[in-house]
């Protein structure tokens, strides 16, 4: 108990003066002058209860600083120096395969690294590398966000935007039997 | 089964298949398309113009329905009904890929109905489809194994095995590059439509009907197109896949990378799928502009040859004169001491057909370094009057994609169903599309459609130009509204060369002057190789003959294996230094042959026959020693005590800029102009021609080896004999 | 395909990871500088490595000053948290010995630096 009201008495400290007591006993509550207080200020549990360095903590995380817009987190991801400056990542959509019809996994933007030396494994004849980034293919919603990512972790990258776009021209199941234009179909 | 009217048939045979007249204008009826109407696909509102079909405009809100026959790129077929959806106030189920919207339609995808009719067509399918996805190549990207496992039941009803079992069906025989296994066919017509409409082979066809029913030739042959590969893609099932890579892997074990093609000029864009270091197979990748989704047979199946032939180690010459192997310290040093003791004037570097950008660069660096002005390529291209200076004068100006909206297409000496096969698919797309019509001038080829044959002579181009010619493509290419004039870069080699260039940039330009659409390029030249526009664009002179000429102290011969340098044509005392990837003619030559890497195992520029850059990727490490193209000029050049200021692909590539900035602007291409001044420069050139046009490639077995790596090809060299032994005994 | 573009210039506000101004992170980074500089000798010995004092001072001046163009106060924040984990692991004889000695890589072969020994020595 004696620790919740020296407590109480420290935080409130700061607005009082150094000759005045700790906390008041009036009942009304003056702005200023303490002993114009009919009762003790109320605080709530929250700030009561906190440590004093805990406080100080959340106050300032309460602030907010100014840092530069560009972010490098390459000293604290822990990616190896060689791997940061000398990749290249290749930020592009997925190819649709060419021997299927559907396309529901191409929707998507990803970034890759450029293909290191891999080699057949003797021991049981699984590949084997030496790149430790060459598994890595992070998928994202849009190029934009693959940028942020790769310029974050100050990989250097190009964008490979697919030429896929095309006229949109209606099908007609009637031009096969059309009898003056050569998409008549011969055979069937 | 043939459905066509005698008149058609009769039509096949005459030379010129062009449509009457009063079809014609059926194209250019075209006119601007009445209002949108509107749709609902699982109640989403969409606006689409009349007569899409309810597949495309579900596709239209993302809204994927299955199919197995319908194809984006080919003809609508509507037989395997498994896009049948449920369409409101409709009685029964509709096929979606054949059906016209209406207005206020309102499409239920994934309704009761629509999920049971796709069940109901998946079982069909199956009661008559072989268990054996475990042994079957397809296995893992099959259409059918996806769309069973998320349409089909969850349950068989098939309990027939003990009596007449499921239906089995011969296999076929169609050339090595195609397996069948006919067992596993659905019947979608795919491949069928293919043949006929893009190919241009009318071979493929159904007989019988309902569980009689095949897909075949009728009487077994070979399927004799450059573009027969596309039917392994275009199968939804296993029925057909591709021999070379038959039971060699499965789609989840590879890797796959997206590069580029440089076996033609085109550079179609594909991707190499590897495992082990070790390219598996090469399959294509969209680029609307360039290859839609199409792969010529070179590229895709000439792989193997990246396996074979490897140069994989430095070599020099010993006391005897043969090759032998040395580390790459020794190699070095020693073409070094060649090119250092070499007076500049004596010193000629030679590019390939396979040289990339980099390389052609560094390489130049270098000789310029060095005092030496002696760099030039294989393919001729005359140099009078503008000669390279103009990109516009040796490019395919039109643009590929753009040759779909051509109305007429005048060829001059060049085969393009073999220098350009997809080039050719999208004349034969405008063929059968747009209604356009084709010529040619030169030896009578098969070009998969109909043309009107003008004849062989030079002199019909000088006719066509100065406007006295009396035939009808005259008339024909100043009355059409987008022309386009294609010269094969093969004609340009001969003394007349020059002149026909200088007549066939005349009569472009003329008509191109003319056309109301004034961003239409008319002047089109179609090169040979992938790299010859890069190295032009750099500033390599075409053609050896005249530094040959003055006799050479060294050659360093980029990847040049097209055997226009040989060591008969060498003094004797001549070092001749060879870089490439493959131990072929250049290599054979060569007195120091350093180890390079192709074009599946470097990251490097290539800009194809329009002019537009674009990067291969790394797909494997090249084997043993050899290394990077560049690389190995840039160390060189350390050696040689004229350091090359490049330590860097990065780096390489800003140099590259500086020379011009179109080769590092990966993926597009400009347009050209300077048409005018190029016609004015050439206006003296045009001397009388005599000679006739022909060209190297003119049947299919000419084809498929024309470079080092297809040469190396034990698939391709399969094709060849295939094809002759087709061709001594059709039946 | 575009090459690399300078989009991000600028400065932005954020909330701390610790500290709220540079001067705040700048002596969280020199108290551990302090701390390490101190551990030092009983490092030495508690792990018994052949190294020196000098040679371990002269590697924490090494390994802090790596990171010394770092100006985003909540890398810097990251980073002290992450290296008094190092301390304290140490300290706590949580670490082994060649823990310890893996600050001085002593089995790395160093890779060739310039072009041509690079060139000769692999493809990469």
């Amino acid at each position: 108990m004696f620790k919740v009201i020296s407590h109480t008495a420290n935080l409130t400290r700061s607005q009082l003066s150094r000759s005045l007591p700790a906390f008041s006993t009036s009942a009304t509550r003056l702005a200023g002058d303490p002993t114009s207080r009919k009762e003790a200020p109320i605080i709530d549990n929250e700030s009561v209860l906190t440590l004093p360095e805990k406080a100080k903590e959340r106050k300032a995380l309460d602030t907010a600083i100014v840092v530069p817009v560009k972010v490098d987190l390459s000293p604290i991801t822990g990616v190896p120096e060689e791997h940061v400056k000398t990749r290249r990542v290749r930020i592009y959509q997925p190819a649709k395969n060419a021997m299927q019809s559907g396309t529901n996994n191409i929707h998507h933007w990803e970034m890759e690294f450029d293909t290191r030396q891999r080699w057949e494994n003797p021991l049981m004849g699984w590949t084997s590398t030496g790149d430790p980034l060459s598994n890595m293919k992070v998928q994202f919603s849009s190029p934009d966000e693959a940028i942020e990512h790769c310029e974050k972790n100050g990989w250097i990258w190009y964008l490979d935007i697919p030429k896929t776009e095309k006229q949109f021209k209606p099908k007609n199941y009637g031009v096969n039997f059309s009898w003056n234009r050569r998409t008549r179909v011969s055979t069937k | 089964m043939l459905r066509q009217p005698l008149s058609r048939a009769l039509a096949l045979t005459s030379p010129t298949r062009a449509a009457p007249l009063a079809a014609r204008r059926f194209a250019e009826q075209v006119q601007a398309r009445p209002d949108n109407v509107e749709v609902f696909i699982d109640d989403q509102p969409v606006y689409v113009p009349p007569g899409t079909t309810v597949l495309q405009a579900a596709a239209q809100v993302g809204v994927e329905i299955p199919r197995f026959c319908y194809h984006e790129r080919l003809a609508v077929a509507g037989n395997c009904r498994m896009c049948l959806v449920e369409v409101e106030k409709s009685p029964k189920p509709v096929a979606a890929c054949a059906m016209p919207v209406m207005k206020g339609m309102r499409v239920k995808t994934n309704s009761d109905l629509t999920r049971k009719a796709r069940e109901g067509v998946m079982e069909f399918l199956l009661v008559n489809h072989p268990l054996d996805c475990p042994i079957c190549d397809q296995g893992g990207e099959c259409d059918l194994q996806d769309q069973s496992m998320a349409f089909g039941s969850d349950k068989s009803r098939f309990t027939d095995i003990h009596f007449s079992g499921k239906r089995a069906v011969e296999d076929k025989d169609v050339g090595p590059l195609i397996k069948t296994i006919m067992t596993r066919c659905i019947h979608c017509t795919r491949c069928i439509r293919f043949a006929s409409e893009v190919a241009g082979v009318d071979d493929f066809g159904t007989t019988g009907r309902g569980t009689d029913m095949q897909v075949g030739t009728y009487v077994e042959k070979m399927f004799l197109s450059e573009l027969s590969g596309n039917i392994i893609d275009l199968c939804p099932v296993g029925a057909l896949t591709s021999k070379p890579y038959s039971f060699a892997a499965r789609p989840w074990e590879t890797r796959r990378i997206d590069s580029v093609d440089v076996l033609d000029p085109l550079g179609s864009n594909i991707v190499v799928a590897t495992r082990t270091n070790e390219v598996l197979r090469i399959l294509p990748r969209t680029n609307e502009e360039i290859n839609e989704e199409w792969l010529a047979d070179k590229s895709r199946f000439a792989c193997d040859g990246l396996k074979r032939q490897r140069l994989v180690t430095p070599m020099m010459a010993d006391s005897r004169g043969n090759l032998t192997p040395c580390e790459w310290e020794d190699a070095i040093v020693a073409a070094a001491r060649a090119l250092r003791d070499c007076p500049p004037d004596k010193l000629v570097a030679v590019s390939g057909d396979l040289a990339d950008a980099e390389s052609l660069v560094a390489l130049k660096d270098l000789l310029n370094k060095l005092g030496s002005e002696n760099t030039c390529t294989e393919q001729y291209f005359p140099l009078e009057g503008s000669g390279i200076d103009f990109r516009s004068s040796y490019l395919l100006n039109t643009k590929i994609a753009n040759v779909e909206e051509a109305d007429f297409v005048l060829l001059i000496g060049t085969n393009v169903r073999f220098e350009a096969p997809l080039l050719n698919a999208r004349i034969r797309k405008a063929f059968i599309h747009k209604e356009t019509d084709v010529a040619l001038v030169g030896p009578k080829v098969d070009l998969t459609y109909d043309y009107m044959h003008v004849g062989d002579s030079a002199s019909i181009v000088k006719d066509l130009a100065t406007g006295t010619s009396a035939h009808e493509v005259l008339k024909r290419l100043e009355s059409a509204k987008r022309p386009v004039v294609i010269l094969g870069a093969d004609q340009l080699k001969t003394q007349e060369g020059s002149a026909l260039l200088a007549y066939t940039q005349e009569l472009a330009l003329r008509l191109q002057d003319k056309l109301q659409d004034k961003n239409w390029k008319v002047l089109n030249v179609l090169q040979r190789t992938a790299s010859q526009v890069a190295a032009l664009d750099i500033g390599y002179k075409p053609g050896v003959g005249k530094v040959l000429e003055a006799g050479p102290k060294v050659v360093y011969l980029l990847g040049a294996d097209a055997g226009v340098v040989t060591r008969e044509s060498l003094p004797k005392d001549a070092v001749v230094i060879y870089q490439g990837h493959h131990g072929d003619v250049g290599a054979q030559a060569a007195d120091i042959v350093l180890p390079g890497a192709a074009y599946t195992e470097k990251r490097a520029t290539y800009v194809n026959a329009e002019g537009r850059a674009q990067q291969t990727l790394v797909a494997v490490t090249p084997p043993g020693k050899a290394r990077e193209d560049w690389k190995i000029i840039r160390a060189l050049s350390e050696v040689v005590g004229e350091r090359l200021p490049y330590d860097n692909l990065d780096e390489v590539r800003t140099r590259m800029s500086e020379i011009s900035p179109a080769l590092v602007s990966y993926g597009d291409v400009q347009d050209n102009n300077y048409f005018a001044q190029a016609r004015a420069l050439a206006q003296s050139l045009q001397k009388p021609v005599s000679g006739k046009l022909d060209v190297q490639l003119k049947t299919l077995e000419d084809y498929f080896m024309t470079d080092s790596i297809s040469r190396a090809s034990p698939t391709m060299a399969k094709c060849v004999q295939a094809v002759l032994k087709q061709k001594q005994s059709p039946y | 395909m575009s090459a690399r573009q300078a989009i991000q210039v600028g400065t932005k506000t954020v909330k701390p990871v610790l500290s709220s101004s540079q001067g705040e992170a700048r002596s969280r980074v020199l108290s551990l500088y302090k701390a390490w500089y101190r551990q030092i000798p009983y490092l030495v010995k508690d792990f018994d490595i052949p190294k020196s004092d000098e040679q371990c001072r002269a590697k924490l001046k090494e390994i802090f000053l790596k990171n010394k163009d770092v100006t985003d106060i909540r890398v810097i924040d990251i980073l002290v948290i992450k290296g008094q984990m190092e301390l304290k692991e140490s300290v706590k004889m949580w670490k082994q010995k060649g823990h310890i000695m893996a600050y001085f890589k002593p089995t790395e072969e160093p890779k060739p630096k310039d072009f041509l020994s690079k060139f000769f020595s692999s493809n990469e």
